[in-house]
């Protein structure tokens, strides 16, 4: 039986977290110079929890993901500086072939577009029994059993002969189940989903989120899911991390940020959203663009598309602070 | 399959316009099959009967129909110059090339592709720049050129290799490295930016995300991938090596059927040269049509449409 996953994050001050992301910084150079795509991002992920990271595309949110995995597309993009502390080790100082280990047996992760995600050349189970066998003794009949099992477990339907069957012969949903499937054949203790519905149609995206949910929760396992969409956020998580130009503005319990967000990215995002409760209350948009890396601000980075910015967030940079599960980047937060 | 059907039928019309067209080239292009077979001192009248004897009086599309009636029953005819059984010179010369042009193309892949990989594994490095350095220069180099400078190098020079003749494994080394010139230059190339383009795809994230090893990856199934537009240009180089087996044949005296083809052409003897010049055309359309094929084998999104 699985705990209460609301009680779990609320009070998860006192558990030992999965996985603490400390001070990340990661960087892309350029032949301008060097920036920060991400940071000073830190965050926890508690045992059986669902942890959302909010924000627009290009906000770094997938960076941070694939900082986790060590996948950054290196060189350009690096990790300069932080810690990914996960089961007592430092991710970010083990070497590549330790990495390995940890891929996808301990930290898993589905891609957002999953035609282009799968190798068009070898069949799904081609694929799945070589991961299983990278990691584990199995014969290839137990392999066999090991990936049919799990491809049904998640939905697939007549798993024996999609087995066999090549990527393309595959609907959309259907590879996200396969992705899906193969992120959690081994059991890992953590999923990353980066946007794993945003390519579907919306009929299979809350059949794909209502899988993604049930397996999190069957197999005790915690789960980054990364998304733009506040939709899937209300219905997935435990608790959300908004993201803003590479800063985690805000964090809080699920319920505690859609009924009292603090920080004025938060509440511009909210207001975004057409709400069914909210009686044709029109929608509003937040003014101005995410500026682009080279010219950030050195203040607060929303400093220019806020509505309430003071003298001395365009010349500091407010601190981010959880007590208790509640934290947020701001000087001057104002009441929603 | 409805594909390959498709293919084949083009196959075949390509065929039957080629056997027109060298009909008519090798008897529009001056000279006549007379003169080669007998003495300049024939009178007007020996000729102009040997002439009607071998039928080269008759309207050419009524020769054209003789000929391809005969071709279909495989009654190849007899040379000209030496009264030489066609077919005995097909299996004999045709043994020989196909000796060649399967060293030829063996090298192609056994070259081109690992040095192809190579370079997209170590991009930017000396060994990428050696290697595309090298592909560059044996685009550039024409292969008749090549081969003095090999002969030059390896054969007068060092004495390691027999400059010319045939069909010992030390002089087929020659002929089969220029022959395959050209083919490794453009594989090399090919490997390269396949294995690159490859390598960018989200799916390798992917893998890697599932624990795999580099090697696995890279060898295996960025690789495969890579493969699909390699493979499917093979038949192509057949068609290369095919038509540079001309050159590479003459220069370097080996009996195959390059070099009768020159020399039935040059002595204007038309059933061999006929015969010689639709065998070569068979060769290249058969390989690309095989190309076709080996594109639909390689990938399997192909095969099933």
């Amino acid at each position: 039986m699985s705990p209460d996953p609301g009680e779990a994050t609320t009070n998860g001050a006192g558990r030992q977290p999965v996985l603490s992301v400390r001070n990340l910084h990661t960087a892309v150079a350029t032949p301008e110079g060097s920036f920060d795509v991400v940071r000073d991002v830190s965050f926890d992920i508690q045992p059986n929890e669902v942890l959302c990271l909010v924000g627009e595309s290009g906000c770094g949110k997938t960076i941070t993901a694939l900082s986790i995995m060590r996948l950054l597309p290196t060189p350009p993009v690096r990790i300069t500086s932080g810690e990914i502390v996960f089961d007592g080790t430092d991710l970010t100082e083990l070497p590549e072939r330790r990495v390995r280990d940890v891929r996808s047996e301990r930290i898993s992760m589905i891609f957002q577009d999953p035609l282009t995600s799968l190798d068009p050349v070898f069949t799904v189970g081609q694929v799945m029994t070589e991961v299983i066998r990278t990691h584990r003794d199995a014969t290839k009949a137990e392999a066999r059993d090991m990936s049919v099992e799990i491809l049904r477990a998640v939905g697939l339907p007549a798993p024996e002969q999609r087995f066999d069957s090549y990527p393309h012969e595959l609907s959309g949903g259907m590879r996200q189940r396969v992705m899906i499937a193969t992120a959690l054949v081994l059991d890992p203790e953590i999923l990353i989903a980066d946007e794993p519905t945003t390519a579907l149609d919306v009929t299979v995206q809350a059949q794909i989120l209502e899988r993604l949910r049930s397996e999190q929760q069957d197999r005790n396992m915690s789960m980054l899911l990364i998304t733009h969409d506040l939709a899937v956020v209300a219905s997935i998580a435990d608790r959300v991390a908004v993201m803003y130009a590479g800063e985690i503005v805000e964090e809080a319990p699920v319920d505690e940020l859609f009924s009292n967000p603090r920080h004025p990215y938060t509440q511009g995002l909210l207001r975004a959203l057409p709400h069914a409760s909210r009686k044709r209350r029109e929608l509003v948009p937040i003014p101005g663009l995410v500026p682009p890396m080279q010219m950030m601000p050195t203040g607060c980075r929303f400093a220019p598309r806020c509505p309430h910015a003071l003298e001395r967030c365009w010349s500091d940079q407010p601190p981010h602070e959880v007590e208790a599960g509640v934290g947020f980047r701001c000087f001057n937060p104002q009441p929603f | 399959m409805k594909r390959i059907a498709a293919r084949t039928l083009y196959t075949l019309i390509v065929l039957l316009l080629s056997s027109i067209a060298v009909f008519y080239a090798i008897r529009l292009s001056g000279g006549d099959a007379v003169s080669a077979r007998l003495p300049a001192s024939a009178s007007y009248e020996e000729r102009e009967e040997f002439r009607e004897l071998l039928g080269l009086n008759d309207p050419m599309h009524e020769q054209y129909f003789r000929y391809m009636g005969r071709l279909l029953t495989f009654d190849l005819g007899k040379s000209l110059t030496n009264n030489a059984d066609i077919f005995d010179m097909l299996t004999h010369h045709g043994k020989n090339s196909l000796i060649l042009g399967a060293a030829a193309f063996g090298l192609v892949f056994a070259i081109g592709v690992p040095l192809g990989i190579l370079a997209a594994v170590r991009r930017n490095s000396w060994a990428d720049g050696s290697v595309m350095t090298f592909s560059v220069a044996g685009m550039a180099v024409p292969n008749f050129w090549l081969a003095l400078l090999t002969v030059w190098l390896f054969a007068s020079t060092l004495g390691w290799l027999p400059s010319a003749g045939c069909c010992s494994f030390k002089q087929l080394i020659l002929p089969a490295v220029v022959l395959a010139m050209e083919g490794i230059a453009l594989t090399v190339r090919m490997t390269r930016s396949a294995m690159l383009e490859n390598l960018g795809q989200d799916f390798v994230r992917t893998l890697r995300a599932g624990g795999l090893s580099e090697s696995s990856i890279i060898g295996k199934h960025v690789l495969r991938n890579a493969m699909v537009p390699i493979i499917s240009l093979a038949g192509l180089r057949i068609g290369q090596i095919v038509g540079y087996a001309l050159v590479v044949e003459t220069i370097f005296g080996w009996p195959g059927l390059g070099q009768v083809l020159v020399n039935a052409v040059l002595r204007r003897d038309y059933p061999v040269a006929q015969f010689f010049s639709l065998v070569l055309i068979t060769i290249v359309v058969l390989s690309n049509w095989l190309a076709d094929v080996g594109y639909t084998v390689a990938n399997p999104r192909l095969r099933k449409t």
